[in-house]
């Protein structure tokens, strides 16, 4: 359940399209230490397969992804 | 920097050396024309944006390394060692490039900055200097193409929401977005996300039209990034596919890049002869209207239109026409920008940039032209069929408050159907 | 002849000129020593025939029309300038032989006012354009780009035109005397006629030819090449 993860940082990236949600949980990243968590909710469908294989490639991982109505939303762990 | 790390950096230049760019890279008189061609120096009179100065810095290594005028009377041809301070300039400068190729418009001897920007890519990338973010998408990329049958669950799961709205647009229970259906006549390759794949379903629905959707989606960050290798293999996912559905034709969507890399990149880097025609989705409309397979019976849109030429899909690939017939047929008020086609100015996203945060204050700062472009011509409506220009577009009309809006001539296409 | 002049005037002359066809060519073999990339990367709209792709070519590396619309001032002046310096080469072919057929129908006299209209409107525009080209060279951001390379062909060319301007606007030295000078170059045997050895022009005629030999001698391994080059990289513009 969400409520179990410690969430470190917060992205809202509704109506942002492909490559941006990507490009700003990359960005961000940096921002909480290693093993921190963001919550980045977006709407482009795209971003489905995009955030776990970007996760895949930089070597993190995303824990959780929810889907509430139009909304995704990814759990990113920082890892490294 | 050692001398090893110099030389090797250096040896790019002589492992990618081609004909074309040897003719560059003696040709060049410096006359500087180029400096009224690119909007980046236009609009911040640096002199590191001035497309001959691009060319100039590899020119120098060039002539450090591999020319006996650059051993033997350094002073007067100035040639350049490798250190920081030169990769610097070269990162600054070259991926800041959208190789929107207007220099090469009008440079007097056709000197096409892009291969300069190609091989700095490449010295980068070896210097372990490539930008981080477009390795990162593209990298990316490859992961999905090696471990589909992973992400396959997601696509279609994602094509199910995409789907009922296809069928409450075309009123047809039965409409549906085809994936990996083998002997469809066309492939289409849409991009990540929904947007542009429901305009192209309503209006393949309509055409009625034997196509079935890629699982992979064209834009190809391997060519931003300067990575031939991974723009190969982010193109053979697509490639591969295709076959394997053995379609016969491959139909990009409206990104200008993409269709460049598959229609005149991909056979030349990947040196193989693909069995398949390749063709960008706005030809392949202009084709339904005029063969009344799409009926456009919605009233005109009255409101001013204009048409913004992508560098990638006029200068660069050739189409002219085709947009304006397509949106002659659906607007009542088209206005061109000046100046036009070939002579049109790049928006100031293109070459990855819109992929690139640390480039965004400065898109939008070289943007601005454009936003004089749109203003003059009154236009309420601006339509570019190219992703990262109508990304450009959208930031523009933010930052500049245009209060304009910006669409794809897909989007202008499904919504002049009715069904 | 002295033996400076004989030097320079007489062996330099013949150096020069080999030293440019041979470089000429082994630049050009240097291009195509390295593969081509098979990526064709044309310009749009692009002519479709032969032909078109050929008249292309010739009007874009003799006219390059799209520099007018972005530096019409550089335009006029480098346009005056390649056609200055294919006016100069037609002129100097006098030297070689007597253009009869404008000389028979001018005569003498019409002749000689002919060749000093001509030849002086050509080597003032000259001047005039590559005085431009310098002075834009010292404003920004063309100073920024520049190399000494760029200012030293500039400065070697001005050079050579003043030199040519003083010998045609104030020299002694008739064309029958800088004909059997040239005469004697073919024949192997360099020697200047009386005329010039004797004038006080001669040492303006000797720098003239010492000059523009060090342009023929750099030609090939400077910017110069762009004179072969431009076909290559027009034609390259066209291809798909």
């Amino acid at each position: 359940m969400a409520e179990d993860l410690k969430v470190d940082l917060e992205l809202d990236l509704k109506g942002l399209l492909c490559p941006l949600p990507m490009v700003r949980v990359s960005q961000n990243i940096t921002k909480v230490p290693v093993g921190g968590i963001i919550r980045a909710v977006a709407t482009d469908l795209g971003s489905l397969a995009d955030i776990p294989s970007w996760a895949r490639t930089t070597g993190n991982e995303v824990v959780k992804t929810e889907r509430v109505d139009k909304e995704i939303i990814f759990y990113v762990k920082r890892l490294k | 920097m050692d001398e090893k790390a110099q030389k090797t950096i250096a040896g790019v230049l002589d492992k990618r050396m081609n004909r074309q760019l040897l003719y560059y890279l003696d040709i060049c008189t410096r006359c500087s024309i180029c400096k009224d061609a690119c909007h980046q120096y236009v609009t911040t009179g640096d002199v590191l944006y001035l497309p001959a100065y691009r060319a100039e810095i590899i020119r120098r290594v060039y002539k450090k390394y591999f020319t006996r005028s650059g051993k033997f009377y350094p002073a007067l041809s100035e040639g350049s060692e490798v250190d920081e301070k030169l990769l610097d300039e070269l990162y600054k400068t070259t991926y800041a490039c959208t190789g929107c190729r207007r220099c090469m418009y009008y440079c007097p001897f056709s000197i096409d900055t892009t291969w300069f920007m190609a091989v700095a890519k490449a010295m980068l990338i070896t210097a372990g200097r490539g930008s981080q973010i477009l390795a990162e998408l593209a990298g990316a990329a490859v992961i999905k193409g090696e471990s589909i049958d992973l992400f396959k669950d997601i696509i279609i799961e994602m094509l199910k929401d995409t789907e009922k709205e296809l069928q409450e647009r075309v009123g047809n229970p039965k409409a549906n977005i085809p994936i990996d259906k083998k002997g469809a006549d066309l492939l289409y390759v849409a991009l990540a996300g929904t947007h542009t794949i429901l305009p192209a379903a309503v209006i393949f629905h309509q055409a009625k039209a034997n196509w079935t959707l890629s699982m992979f989606e064209a834009a190809n960050y391997g060519y931003f990034l300067g990575d031939v290798k991974q723009a190969v293999a982010i193109a053979k996912r697509i490639i591969d596919e295709a076959r394997s559905l053995e379609v016969k034709e491959i139909v990009i969507t409206e990104c200008g890049h993409a269709y460049r890399v598959m229609q005149f990149l991909y056979e030349a880097w990947a040196k193989e002869k693909l069995p398949f025609k390749i063709r960008g989705i706005v030809e392949l409309m202009a084709e339904y209207i005029k063969q009344g397979k799409i009926n456009l019976t919605q009233d005109k849109i009255k409101e001013p239109l204009t048409y913004h030429d992508p560098c990638q899909v006029g200068r660069n690939a050739g189409f002219y026409e085709e947009p304006r017939y397509i949106i002659n047929q659906v607007a009542a008020d088209f206005r061109e920008m000046t100046p036009n086609r070939e002579k049109n100015w790049c928006c100031g996203g293109g070459g990855g940039l819109v992929a690139q945060p640390d480039l965004d204050d400065f898109r939008i700062k070289t943007g601005e032209i454009k936003v004089e472009q749109i203003k003059k011509t009154g236009a309420r409506i601006v339509v570019s069929p190219c992703e990262n220009c109508r990304l450009q577009l959208d930031s523009l009309n933010e930052k500049y408050n245009m209060g304009i809006q910006i669409t794809s001539i897909m989007d202008l296409v499904a919504n002049a159907i009715t069904i | 002849m002295d033996w400076f002049s004989y030097l320079v005037a007489g062996i330099l002359v013949y150096v020069a000129v080999a030293v440019f066809l041979f470089g000429t060519a082994f630049r050009i073999y240097q291009w195509f020593r390295v593969t081509r990339s098979s990526v064709k990367l044309g310009l749009f709209p692009r002519p479709k025939s032969t032909l078109g792709r050929g008249f292309k070519l010739v009007k874009d590396s003799f006219f390059y029309p799209q520099v007018r619309e972005v530096d019409a001032a550089m335009w006029i002046f480098v346009l005056l300038l390649h056609l200055g310096g294919i006016g100069a080469f037609v002129g100097h072919l006098r030297l070689f032989n007597e253009f009869t057929l404008i000389a028979n129908a001018l005569g003498d006299e019409g002749m000689a006012q002919f060749a000093m209209w001509t030849g002086g409107t050509v080597g003032i525009v000259l001047m005039v354009s590559v005085t431009y080209l310098i002075l834009r060279r010292f404003k920004s951001p063309y100073k920024d780009l520049a190399i000494p390379e760029d200012y030293l062909l500039l400065i070697l060319v001005l050079v050579i035109l003043l030199l040519g301007n003083h010998l045609r606007f104030f020299g002694d030295i008739h064309v029958a005397e800088y004909r059997e000078y040239i005469h004697s170059l073919l024949a192997f045997s360099p020697a200047f006629p009386e005329a010039i050895a004797e004038s006080s022009t001669k040492w303006v005629l000797v720098s003239h030819v010492l000059t523009a030999n060090l342009l023929f001698i750099y030609f090939p391994f400077s910017k110069l090449i762009h004179a072969v080059g431009t076909f290559a990289g027009n034609l390259i513009r066209s291809e798909v």
